[in-house]
């Protein structure tokens, strides 16, 4: 081994470091041990990690070591340091998800069903990560562990409820993360810390031995710096899990062999009406993304701004359905904005509640009847690059709204019916916007396939922080 | 005859108050407060003071963002999204 000559891999892709571990170039064991001792440097900055696991990621590097030694052939993601929102269970902590009164709880038992399939691609896992108290949350800010950090710009937010999972791989804590998306979870950070997130389709990939927020609306997926990260990322946890009653009986369907495959015959729109960008930044990412992929065609998306509406309901609702008895017992060992909204939530009568899943299903069948004309559809991330910590309001064209509830604006119609969407950054100056990427239900393939051609032109890419 | 969903009519009849229905159901602007007490006590929560003009603004934005959802036509048969599979 030339450990001496083989440096840190902090921006080397999932990819890299897998091939150079399989290749022998470099062993596991460094490569953990260099993370380990990038989060000891750099998070104190960052605030994305709420634990270390050291002694679990070296004993798990130490045995791929001793694999290859023996002339086993290494999985594909050997050696692959991950990190996990802390709403998954890790075996020997307590699952925060962001919360004060999680800590009560005992240890999992068990680490998340997720963790366990990367774990067995030959992932790493090294901590749990910040995140918005009980996923209620776009800004990435937590009252009891501190706000996560934007690595482009400390004072600013990482967008959330992912947000610990937004500053790690944006800033080179590691190549690849999980985060959950209920209306833009995973789509919001990617955004403001210039990654790439993939939101799949609902019940794609398992939820199990996670914390919930909303049962009907809760998705989880990876974060990563490339396109091709993320797939073999999602190749690895696809399929049923009977241990989520949501998972779908569904055979996995790679999406690694399909990347390089381009976008010819593919029908790309850009997402008109309700989408269309009201900030300068939000505009630009969409308009170099559409160009690069000669999408000059607008689509209506009906009814999207009523969507939104629904499924802010239906989360307000369901969110406060879970929480009722500590909001009882515990209301003060909350985040008071988190607190204020589940309450309220639980305050909305029952019947709106209804209504709002009953538009939901007439809103899907719409939607859907696009997909007979376009593969995909083309939509900004977020309505405005990173917000600073702290900030309450943000304006859109002369409105100014609250920040917390309305940075998913553009997120929210989409996850309300579960269509998978690779979120891809757009590097612009000072601050990094993503735009989305949307496919037909478990066409995660094709939204994946145009966001690596829109890489290899360099049009969308993970710029490197430089702090 | 089942009554169809069809955008156009919808969203006509979105645009259109509907007499029968009381706004109060769904914007609550200055029945909030009075809501909110009342919604604590049934829910057996305890509420801080200091907390009710939060929960409150958080409650009108709720309902006010319901009343896209309530004002949009559907007919009966429509069913909701969630499907149970026994």
């Amino acid at each position: 081994m030339l450990e001496t000559a083989a440096g840190d891999f902090a921006w080397d892709s999932a990819a890299t470091i897998a091939a150079a571990v399989a290749a022998g170039r470099v062993s596991a064991t460094h490569i953990v041990e260099a993370t380990l001792a990038r989060i000891r440097e750099r998070d104190p900055l960052l605030n994305s990690f709420t634990a270390v696991t050291e002694r679990r990621a070296l004993a798990r590097a130490q045995a791929l070591d001793a694999a290859r030694a023996k002339g086993e052939k290494l999985p594909p993601l050997a050696g692959v340091p991950f990190a996990v929102k802390n709403l998954f269970d890790v075996a020997g902590l307590p699952t925060l998800a962001g919360s004060k009164i999680n800590r009560d709880r005992p240890p999992a038992e068990r680490d998340a069903a997720l963790i366990e399939r990367l774990e067995a691609a030959g992932a790493i896992l090294v901590g749990a990560l910040n995140m918005g108290e009980y996923a209620y949350d776009f800004t990435g800010e937590n009252i009891h562990d501190g706000p996560s950090r934007n690595p482009h710009d400390l004072d600013r937010m990482t967008g959330g409820s992912s947000g610990g999972s937004g500053a790690a791989v944006g800033g080179g804590l590691v190549p690849l993360a999980l985060g959950s998306d209920t209306n833009g979870s995973i789509r919001v950070p990617s955004s403001l810390c210039g990654i790439f997130g993939l939101k799949a389709t609902y019940g794609r990939l398992s939820r199990a031995r996670t914390f919930p927020f909303v049962a009907s609306l809760d998705h989880v997926g990876p974060f990563a710096r490339t396109v091709r990260d993320l797939a073999l990322a999602y190749d690895a946890m696809q399929g049923l899990d009977p241990d989520d009653p949501v998972c779908a009986d569904r055979a996995a369907e790679p999406t690694v062999p399909h990347l390089d495959k381009g976008i010819a015959g593919l029908r790309i729109a850009v997402a008109g009406g309700y989408f269309k960008g009201k900030t300068a930044e939000a505009v630009a990412a969409v308009d170099s993304v559409a160009s690069a992929l000669g999408a000059n065609r607008d689509i209506d998306i009906p009814q999207a701004e009523r969507a939104r509406s629904a499924a802010f309901v239906i989360t307000a609702s369901e969110g406060a359905a879970l929480h009722l008895d500590r909001l009882r017992a515990r209301a003060k060992d909350y985040d008071p904005a988190v607190r204020d909204r589940l309450i309220a939530g639980a305050m909305t009568p029952a019947w709106l509640v209804v209504k709002a899943q009953k538009f939901r299903r007439w809103y899907r069948q719409e939607v859907l009847k696009l997909f007979a004309e376009v593969d995909a559809i083309l939509a900004p991330a977020t309505p405005c690059t990173a917000p600073l910590i702290g900030q309450e309001t943000f304006k859109l064209g002369d409105v100014a709204l609250p920040v917390r509830a309305n940075l998913g604006i553009y997120t929210q119609p989409i996850s309300f019916i579960g269509l998978p969407v690779v979120a891809v950054p757009v590097p612009l100056t000072p601050l990094p916007i993503a735009v989305q990427i949307i496919a037909a239900p478990w066409r995660e393939d094709v939204a994946l396939r145009i966001a690596h051609a829109l890489e290899a032109q360099g049009v969308i890419a993970a710029p490197r922080p430089s702090f | 005859m089942k009554r169809k969903a069809g955008r156009k009519a919808k969203s006509a009849r979105a645009k259109r108050p509907r007499p029968a229905r009381a706004p109060a159901k769904t914007k609550p602007a200055n029945s909030g407060d009075a809501l909110v007490a009342a919604s604590a006590q049934a829910l057996g929560l305890t509420l801080d003071p200091a907390w009710h003009d939060g929960i409150a603004f958080n409650l009108g934005l709720i309902l006010r963002l319901a009343a896209l959802v309530d004002e949009f036509a559907l007919p009966d048969e429509a069913e909701p999204a969630p499907v149970f599979h026994a």
